[in-house]
């Protein structure tokens, strides 16, 4: 009797109340320490990188998932626009074309006039970007970061550091690719540099982002430096990542204080940072390795050449290493401060 | 109350995985609340043998995943989150409505607290109060869904 009860009471769910298994600190203990780990793991070294792409694909299908209720809404809002706003935006397109083909008529002969030149200088040949257009997927949800996520990944061949821009100037650069999406750093987050030249005179500088508000500095330079409220900075191209002349930002405010040696110059970008939905991928620009015979034969007149040649290409103000004494590495990073380009 | 099962415990993480998920922006992101904590402080008052500091650990690696950031930060937050939220599990069942709404709010910024620490290591910039606005919509939305009936453990003794 009694061992049928037994046989009973031990087929019954057990209650909850004495299911702990191990005591809840150790579990923290445990559990905490794996995270730490993760964390240094994460930030030291680059174990992670596979093991990211490979969750990151896991979560694209509910990503999807989460992002029809806000595409179901757009295309609804687009099927109801109204004959006429289309006809209007029809016609401002179409004289948008006309100025554009005018513009490209003009860029191919410059484009040709600009090869023949470099031919007759013997330099490398300019290089030519190819370009990926994409759609913004949402918003960086950290808040203390600045960064969006574009459909566009491995899949679609795009590799961490290309440059981002819209059709009003450079929004970004992209930090991580996933296989079907990747990860674009704008350049108000606090950890993107982006090199730029003043249109007006171009003197060279580097941008940083500020992080907080929508804005750029452009620090390190002196009280006396020769620059405006208004002025328009561009990319200046040295860099090997984004293209030269493109719209970075134009000058807001300069504050001069009299206790410290730098001018705080604030920089609006001219970018649509937060506003449009779709984005182009610039691939970094290859440079063509020059053969090494001809390497050799430029240093033999002058032995000292080369580290002239550093001096000489140190031309930023806060270049950390002379460019001489890395290769070219492919970045990853989202620092652009790296050995540029030899043009 | 029937018990809970563990299924039911897997598709609330994942709908809450997809409010997560969902395209927020502007001011909507900045005041977003943290659905999958909630989720979890609600499984861990509930059903303690289903949900526990490993669940808050390995759902916290997914919202890592989502928010991009370093392996870990949301993981630990939620893990020593979790821990004050079980060891306190038996005396929070026994809390009327409100004592046990001023609880998730501590839950909810002891969280915060550890993730902005987290963050401040790793370079971060504060940005200032409205940091803790999520714990505030966070404790609005649990009062909401007590609201309509769900059934969070806690006695309307007072009310």
């Amino acid at each position: 009797m009694s061992r049928r009860i037994n046989h009973k009471l031990e087929h019954q769910p057990v209650p909850a109340f004495f299911v702990r298994g191990p005591s809840a600190f150790a579990r923290l203990a445990f559990f905490s320490l794996l995270s730490i780990a993760l964390m240094a793991t994460d930030s030291r070294l680059h174990y992670l990188i596979s093991l990211r792409q490979s969750l990151q694909v896991l979560l694209h299908p509910l990503q999807l998932l989460a992002n029809t209720p806000s595409q179901i809404y757009r295309n609804v809002d687009e099927y109801f626009t109204t004959h006429d706003r289309l006809l209007n935006e029809n016609r401002q397109l179409r004289q948008h074309e006309l100025k554009q083909d005018i513009a490209l008529q003009k860029l191919d002969t410059l484009a040709l006039e600009n090869e023949h030149l470099r031919q007759l200088l013997q330099t490398n040949k300019s290089v030519v970007e190819s370009t990926v257009v994409g759609e913004i997927m949402h918003v960086g949800r950290d808040l203390f970061t600045k960064k969006i996520v574009v459909n566009r990944g491995e899949r679609h061949s795009i590799e961490a550091g290309e440059a981002v821009v819209d059709a009003t100037g450079v929004i970004g650069q992209v930090t991580r690719v996933y296989p079907l999406s990747s990860e674009v750093t704008l350049i108000t987050d606090k950890s993107l540099a982006i090199p730029i030249q003043v249109e007006r005179n171009g003197l060279r500088a580097i941008a940083f982002g500020h992080g907080r508000d929508n804005t750029l500095d452009l620090p390190y330079l002196p009280t006396n430096v020769d620059i405006q409220r208004g002025d328009k900075l561009v990319t200046s191209g040295i860099d090997g990542v984004y293209p030269a002349g493109l719209a970075v930002a134009t000058v807001s405010q300069i504050e001069i204080t009299p206790d410290s040696p730098f001018a705080r110059i604030i920089c609006v970008p001219t970018g649509g940072v937060e506003n449009h939905r779709q984005v182009l991928l610039v691939s970094i620009p290859r440079v063509e390795v020059l053969p090494s015979n001809e390497i050799n034969a430029a240093a033999k007149p002058d032995a000292q050449a080369k580290p002239k040649d550093g001096k000489q290409s140190a031309a930023k103000p806060v270049n950390m290493k002379p460019a001489n004494t890395k290769p070219p590495a492919k970045p990853q990073s989202n620092n652009t401060s790296k050995p540029h380009a030899a043009e | 109350m029937p018990p809970s099962k563990l299924k039911s415990v897997y598709f609330s993480l994942i709908v809450a995985l997809i409010f997560l998920l969902l395209p927020w922006s502007g001011v909507w992101l900045k005041i977003r609340p943290d659905f999958l904590l909630l989720v979890i402080i609600f499984w861990i008052i509930r059903a303690p043998n289903l949900c526990n500091v490993g669940t808050a650990w390995f759902v916290g690696l997914f919202v890592d995943l989502a928010t991009g950031g370093i392996f870990g930060q949301y993981a630990l937050a939620y893990t020593i989150t979790a821990f004050f939220a079980v060891t306190y599990q038996r005396r929070l069942v026994l809390f009327n409505n409100t004592q046990q709404l001023f609880y998730v709010f501590l839950l909810l910024i002891i969280s915060q607290i550890v993730l902005l620490i987290l963050k401040t290591f790793a370079g971060a910039e504060l940005i200032g109060w409205g940091y803790f606005l999520p714990s505030i919509t966070g404790i609005l939305l649990w009062k909401i869904a007590v609201f309509l009936g769900l059934n969070t453990g806690g006695r309307s003794r007072g009310a």
